[in-house]
């Protein structure tokens, strides 16, 4: 039986944090999203393939990914020394990268919807470019969303009640159940020509509550509303993209968005986002004046090229799905055998997995924290994602410590 | 509701409320009410009532108006009775003339021990039986206040709005003050009662931790990082809550 972690030394380093960083770490790497936060690790020391170390010296095979950036195993050495070449030649000058356009041209290849692309560095960048351009194109103020959909931070993107938010913020920004055609078509009648935009992740993954997949009718319903209303369809594929289809998530769920939002596992967790479109469209992105201080640096988009090029190769989503596969029924399998129903939504690359034994879900908090201080990370309320460097020795370990992370739950019992 | 009318609210409901423990805790005003057999009313036109009874030592506070009060005194506006709530104006006896001398001598000394409570320093926190009581009056305030915002806010009823049913604990260990949150459809409650199997549970290490948070004085995701606030269950009910819970300095500060 392994021994659980000690994080004495990443806690020690929080202490000199919090004095000179608002909330210590801020943002979604705060550990206060933890539950409970002791029992998870709070800063890195080093990592390689499906794994990180933490300050403390501890390991973890990482099922966050640094939630989704890493998707071909951290420190890839093809990733990585294709930036490093770039490094040694140029990062950030007064002048384009031939990288770009390289870059550029190989998600207009690979990705069926795009005739261009366009590049930034996060995804909100990206989203909220998305929407610029929806606005441009049909001289239209409203965009609609989804409940508890995640575009990024910027104050449109937030729900109201946050903090640094006022109400103009939101004021032409519509919010539509998931998986409700006819909500959406509410909307539309409700502002007939005044919506621009319809912004959605390609399934929805709400924070805290399980992951719910588009039902049979939903994407075509949405993109005929769109069609006939002339709404610029957009697909945030920030967080699903490249984990279930090499051209986009659309491909895997059979429509054809005008835009698409990428980030996450695009350059293996180098700073680059994109937003790719259609010939349509490609006029009004270029009206539109949107760039920021980094966003020509080379480095990541030689990263970029190399990771696309690497997914591709190995026909990643397919094998991160069918690992994933492998796995969650097995961990499905195991719970089961202790009596505990493992609820797994969404899809296998990228599931989120719940304890459904117990609704106020502190069982299922338990049960994470029990499976982290003993190496295999999990965030309780988030979905996981799968990389390629979570093989089948990987597969293996974790379901090893698993196995003893229920065996250590209060009413575990065969 | 005008800002007014739910900062009167929330004076009524969830700072006087602390009137009920007030008599309890404090040796001073517990001799002082021990006598008394009486209700006040506090009515503001254009805006809530409330009354504070007193009976064998024990003090209630309640909404809406009382059948008999000895005293009831009229507040021309919602701001009209926040100002005396400030001590910056007076409220108007319509009722009960004659206690003119308990409203001028003896009310104001247990307003007073209650405005010491709630308003702490340092050098008053350094005591640790202050400590106690200003943090089981915030915490008190805190929870009264959240039901009463989620129900009349905008922003207030917006956030209740993604609170799922259930009911929250707020627990100051080792052996702090707790209170009870309720939600129910459209009913927000503060239960007397601790609950069996509450949804959502937020710890606080000790009387310093919950003492500075619920004041204000301290941040939140840090503290939760260093384990000194532990949330666990339904974690989004304790997100709103806590927005909401960000909103009390708007009214009462
Ligand atoms: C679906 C989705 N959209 C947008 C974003 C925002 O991306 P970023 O944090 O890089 O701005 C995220 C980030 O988690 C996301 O998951």
């Amino acid at each position: 039986m392994t021994t659980t972690y000690d994080y004495s030394r990443s806690q020690q380093l929080f202490q000199r944090a919090v004095k000179v960083i608002p909330c210590g770490v801020p943002g979604h790497m705060s550990p206060g999203v933890n539950v409970p936060a002791a029992d998870y690790p709070i800063f890195t020391e080093k990592a390689k393939g499906a794994t990180f170390y933490d300050l403390d010296g501890n390991r973890f095979i990482d099922y966050m990914c640094a939630y989704g950036p890493m998707v071909l195993g951290y420190n890839n050495p093809l990733v990585d020394n294709a930036a490093t070449e770039q490094l040694k030649s140029a990062d950030l000058t007064m002048g384009a990268s031939p990288k770009m356009v390289e870059l550029a041209e190989l998600l207009v290849e690979m990705v069926p919807v795009a005739d261009w692309a366009f590049f930034a560095k996060n995804g909100g960048d990206v989203t909220n470019y998305a929407t610029m351009i929806a606005r441009t194109a049909t001289n239209r103020k409203k965009i609609v969303m989804i409940q508890g959909g995640y575009h990024g931070v910027a104050p449109w993107m937030q729900p109201p009640g946050h903090h640094g938010l006022i109400e103009e913020d939101y004021s032409h920004i519509i919010r539509v159940p998931w998986n409700d055609v006819d909500a959406f078509q509410q909307a539309v009648d409700q502002y007939p020509g005044e919506i621009a935009g319809f912004i959605a992740t390609p399934y929805h993954v709400a924070t805290f509550y399980d992951n719910e997949l588009p039902e049979a009718g939903y994407w075509p319903g949405i993109e005929m509303i769109c069609r006939k209303n002339g709404i610029v369809l957009i697909l945030d594929d920030i967080r699903h993209g490249f984990r279930l289809d090499m051209g986009g998530s659309c491909e895997y769920f059979g429509f054809k968005p005008d835009l698409i939002c990428f980030c996450k596992a695009l350059a293996n967790g180098f700073p680059i986002s994109a937003l790719v479109g259609r010939e349509s469209l490609k006029l009004d992105a270029a009206k539109i004046f949107y760039t920021g201080s980094y966003w020509n640096q080379a480095v990541p988009m030689a990263a970029a090229i190399a990771c696309l090029t690497e997914l591709k190769r190995l026909d990643a989503p397919a094998v991160m799905l069918e690992n994933g596969k492998k796995l969650f029924t097995a961990m499905q399998t195991m719970a089961a055998g202790y009596g505990y129903d493992l609820k797994v939504t969404g899809a296998w690359s990228m599931p989120n997995i719940r304890i459904a034994n117990d609704d106020t879900n502190m069982l299922h908090q338990q049960w994470c924290a029990e499976c982290t201080k003993r190496g295999v990370f999990l965030a309780s309320h988030h979905n996981l994602f799968m990389s390629l460097a979570h093989d089948e020795e990987v597969i293996s370990q974790t379901l090893e410590i698993v196995d003893e992370a229920f065996n250590a739950l209060d009413g575990g019992q065969a | 509701m005008n800002h007014e009318q739910i900062k009167a609210l929330l004076n009524m409901n969830a700072v006087m409320k602390n009137l009920e423990e007030l008599v309890l805790l404090d040796s001073q005003v517990a001799e002082q009410v021990k006598e008394l057999d009486f209700a006040i009313e506090f009515s503001t036109l254009f805006g809530p009532k409330c009354s504070v009874e007193f009976k064998a030592g024990q003090c209630r506070v309640r909404p809406g108006k009382h059948h008999r009060p000895r005293i009831r005194l009229l507040c021309f506006s919602p701001a009209h009775f926040n100002r005396v709530m400030e001590g910056k104006s007076n409220p108007v006896p319509v009722k009960g003339i004659k206690f003119l001398k308990f409203l001028s001598t003896e009310f104001p000394k247990i307003t007073d021990r209650l405005e010491f409570y709630l308003k702490p320093d340092n050098a008053r926190l350094a005591d640790p039986d202050y400590l106690r009581i200003n943090t089981r009056f915030t915490l008190n305030t805190a929870v009264n206040a959240v039901k009463l915002l989620a129900l009349h806010d905008t922003l207030g009823k917006f956030n209740r709005a993604h609170i799922p049913n259930g009911t929250v604990e707020f627990r100051v260990l080792p052996e702090g003050p707790s209170a009870v949150l309720s939600f129910d459809g459209d009913t927000v409650e503060v239960l007397d009662q601790p609950c069996a199997r509450p949804s959502a549970v937020l710890l606080f290490k000790d009387e310093q931790t919950a003492n500075d948070l619920l004041n204000g004085n301290s941040d939140a995701f840090a503290a939760l990082a260093t384990g000194d606030v532990m949330m666990k269950g339904r974690i989004p009910m304790i997100e709103a809550i806590n927005l909401i819970l960000d909103r009390i300095p708007l009214y009462l500060s």
